[in-house]
This record gives C-alpha cells, structure tokens and sequence, in this order.
C-alpha cells in the first residue's frame, strides 16, 4: 500500500499551494519606493556634484514628488496590514536581522529629511512661496545650512531604501522565487532606472534629458544582465529553484515577462534611448514611459510568482 | 534630422512576405490585426456586461484573457517595430497625414469612419488584410483568394467617389 501521511499547516489550501497575502498594495508600494530611491539618489548626488542649477529638474524640482508618492506609497501598505491600528509597534524596536524593521525604520528618516530637502529648494522653484508661519520659515531657513549634510544623509539612505524594496522578497526563504540575493540589486536599479525615467519625463531641458538619457542607458544594461544572472542563478540551484524559474521559462509568466517587463520595459527604452543618443530624433517620454510601467509590473510579477512558487510543488503535483 | 525617404513597396511587400513565411515557422500560425482587437473589444465588453459576453456565441468564442493569444504580442511587436523603424528614418512626430485639400477635422472623422467600416467588414468577412488576405492567400485558401479580389474590386469601385479626399 502507498500511503502518504503529511502533517502540515501547509496543506490547509488557503496556505500553500497558493498564499495570495499580497494584492495589489504591496507591488505599488514597492514601485513607489524605487521611483523614490532615485529621484532622492540622483538629486542628492548631482546636489553634492555643485550641478543644481544645470540639473535643475533632477536636482530641486523632481524631489517635489517624492512626498507624495511616498505617501501613497505607505498608504497602500497600510491599507494592506492586518492590524491597522498595531502599525506603530515596528518602531518600538530595531531589528537588524528583519528587513521590515530596516525599512520601517528607513523610511521614518527618507520621509522627513525629503519633506527638508524640498521645503529648503521650495522658493527657488516657486518664487511667490509664502511659509505663512514666522517660526517655519526660521527653521526652513536653518537648514539650508545644512544642505550638504542632508544631501549626503539622502544619498545613502535612498540607496538602502531602494535595496530594501527588494530585500523585502528575498527574505522569505519559503518562496523559492524571491530567494535569490539578486532581487535587491535588481529593485535598487530598477529604482534608480524609474527614477531617472521620471527626471526625464517632467525634464524641460535638452542637457538634462541627454544625461538621464545615458545613464538609464547604464542602469538598463545592468538590470538585464541582473535578470539574465537570476535566471541563471536560479537554474544552477536546487530543484524548487528550477522550478520557480521555470514559471517564467515556459511557464504562466513567461509571456507576460518576456514582452511586458523584458522588451517592453527594458530592450525598447534601450534601443530608443541608444538611438537619441546616436543623433535619431526620439521623443524620450516614449522609453521614459516605458521604463516606469516595464518597472510597475515588474514588480507586480515579482510579487505575484513568488507567492506562486513552492516548496511542497512535487506533493502538490502528485495531489493533483 | 532629415525625414528618410519610404523603402520601396516591392521591398517592402517581399520583407512582409518573409515575416509571413517566418511566423508560420516560428509560430506555427500566420499574421493577423483584427483578431487581436477583437479579443480585446470582447475583453472590454465583459468589464461591464459578462452576461451579455456568455450569452452570444460570437463573443463568448473569443473571451479569454488577451494576453493568452499570440496575435495580441504580435500586433505589440508591430506597434514596436513601427515605432522604432520611424525613430530610424527621422519620422517621429505627431502628425495628421492628410490630402491637400480637406481639413484635420474632415480626415479623422473619414479615418474613424473607414476604420469602423474596416473593422466590421473584417468580423464579417471572418478577417482582415493580414489574416484573411495574407494568411489565408499565403494557404491558399480560396476564401483568402475571393477575400483579396473583393477587396481590390471594392476599393477601385469606390475610389472615385473619395479621390477628393486625397488630391
């Protein structure tokens, strides 16, 4: 008699195969963190690099968004929490050992610190910008003094904030696909990448555009090399590796990925980008666009295949 | 830069053929258009009337998700390749391409006109210029045959009543 006997919360079918604890909350956070990450990079960089006023866009306007996206942001992750009302006990510890706990705790310093970043730029951009309030317009004022040491604090902490959209994933060693080390590297440029692509987008000058132009040319290199390493990483490892890469290798992902992430979001921005920078005429909103949806979905996929990939797959098939 | 000029339509119309042969090897299936906007008409419609979907046997044929069928990638991969081709020969810009003689407004409203003829004469004909014409001609399909002279016989037909449009 063959007989199988599996004593495991895991069968229960509302937790594996399938755990869809993720909607559509989190990739949206995730997306906005990494279009955060880089505007906040680059500003603070070509800030300390003295290019403020040739940068304009990159430097003093773009950041003017960060505020907002990153409300939303931690809007739809807190619409996504179970416990709305417990929120607050992330930050009653420090946890260097759970990614949650960084990223809970690097956001309570990027959310303030960008909100001084803008408010000390806000009248270079909006010359009639009256902060109503004497005492505001004191402190506002106190920190423009500090402006380099608030850049070099942006600087590092948008770097962690990028790298933890994707470290978020890789914890959880139960989902075969987002146990890879890959997936911070490849969250942090394609952060930056958005980024550079949102600069871009609301960018009035042809310089500016130029110079985000390269070096998304760069970020979108790396990021196919960081996938095209993933999938190898993962086809070099154990069997539910294999498998999680195989649901974007023949698999219920591999359209969507290939053409929407891969071509659409990646190899298209590439060659247009490539062509302007060769003399062509391309408007670049077009690989901008491109850049920031291919990076949404990214997203998307990421986190809807890791739910979808498993540990128990060869019960689960047998069972099936 | 300077507007390259358009390659010739015997090139032109030889490369289409070979990414015809080429699909039909990689495929395993031909080119098409209309096909894929109807997938995504029926994908729309069942937004806001399932009911009304499931409950016609034409629709209800094509109803599944756009992204599991092959003439939806390709006609992103048309929308691709003109998109880049026009960046190569300097033609990218917003533009009305239009007759000397007839306003912006006359020309979309005849374009919008022709393409919804078009498109309701492609479902009743069972498919367009790439599916039916192209595909089925490349096949041999008699009906794809009957389907290309009807259409050059249509479009002589009527070309006088609409040549003011053009010249």
């Amino acid at each position: 008699m063959k007989e199988t006997i599996i004593t495991s919360g895991r069968m229960n079918p509302g937790i594996d195969p399938v755990l869809h604890a993720w909607g559509w909350e989190i990739p949206i956070y995730l997306f906005l963190g990494g279009v955060v990450a880089g505007i906040l990079f680059f500003s603070a960089f070509y800030f300390i690099r003295g290019k403020s006023e040739q940068y304009r866009t990159t430097v003093k306007i773009a950041p003017i968004f960060v505020p907002i996206m990153l409300a939303v942001g931690l809007l739809a992750l807190f619409l996504d929490l179970t416990h709305k009302l417990y929120f607050w006990r992330l930050y009653t510890i420090i946890r260097w050992e759970s990614p949650m706990s960084w990223g809970a705790w690097i956001l309570m310093i990027v959310f303030p610190l960008s909100l001084i970043w803008v408010a000390t730029f806000i009248k270079d951009i909006f010359p009639k910008w009256d902060w109503k309030l004497p005492l505001v317009e004191k402190v506002v004022d106190r920190f423009k003094g500090y402006q380099r040491w608030i850049a070099w604090g942006l600087l590092i902490t948008s770097l962690i904030l990028g790298m933890y959209t994707g470290i978020l994933l890789s914890a959880f060693n139960a989902r075969p696909f987002w146990n890879t080390a890959i997936l911070g590297p490849l969250f942090l440029v394609s952060g930056l990448s958005t980024g550079t692509a949102f600069v871009m987008l609301i960018s009035k000058s042809h310089e500016e555009k130029a110079k985000m132009g390269q070096i998304d040319l760069i970020l979108i290199a790396t990021e196919i090399f960081l996938i095209i390493h993933m999938f190898m990483g993962f086809l070099a490892s154990t069997e539910v590796q294999i498998h999680a890469a195989h649901m974007f290798l023949g698999g219920s992902y591999t359209a969507v990925f290939w053409t929407f992430v891969f071509v659409l979001g990646l190899i298209v921005p590439f060659i247009s980008e490539a062509l302007e920078l060769g003399g062509y005429n391309v408007p670049v909103a077009v690989p901008a666009a491109l850049v920031l949806i291919g990076g949404l979905i990214l997203r998307f996929i990421v986190v809807d295949a890791g739910q979808a990939s498993r540990w128990l797959y060869k019960f689960v098939e047998q069972l099936q | 830069m300077k507007e390259k000029k358009y390659w010739s339509p015997y090139v032109a119309g030889a490369g289409l053929g070979l990414t015809l042969l080429l699909t039909f090897v990689l495929m395993g299936r031909g080119l098409g258009a209309s096909g894929a906007l109807m997938r995504f008409d029926v994908w729309f419609l069942s937004l806001i009337a399932p009911d009304h979907v499931a409950a016609n046997p034409y629709f209800a044929k094509y109803f599944e998700s756009p992204l599991k069928n092959w003439l939806v990638f390709e006609l992103i991969g048309v929308l691709i390749g003109g998109f880049l081709s026009g960046a190569i020969a300097g033609r990218l810009k917003v533009t009305i391409g239009k007759g000397p003689n007839i306003s912006n407004r006359t020309r979309l409203i005849m374009a919008f006109g022709g393409g919804a003829l078009m498109g309701f004469g492609a479902r009743m004909a069972r498919g367009c210029t790439s599916g039916l014409a192209l595909t089925g001609g490349a096949s041999l399909a008699l009906a794809g045959w009957i389907f290309i002279f009807s259409v050059f016989a249509g479009a002589f037909a009527l070309a006088y009543f609409v040549r003011k449009l053009w010249i």
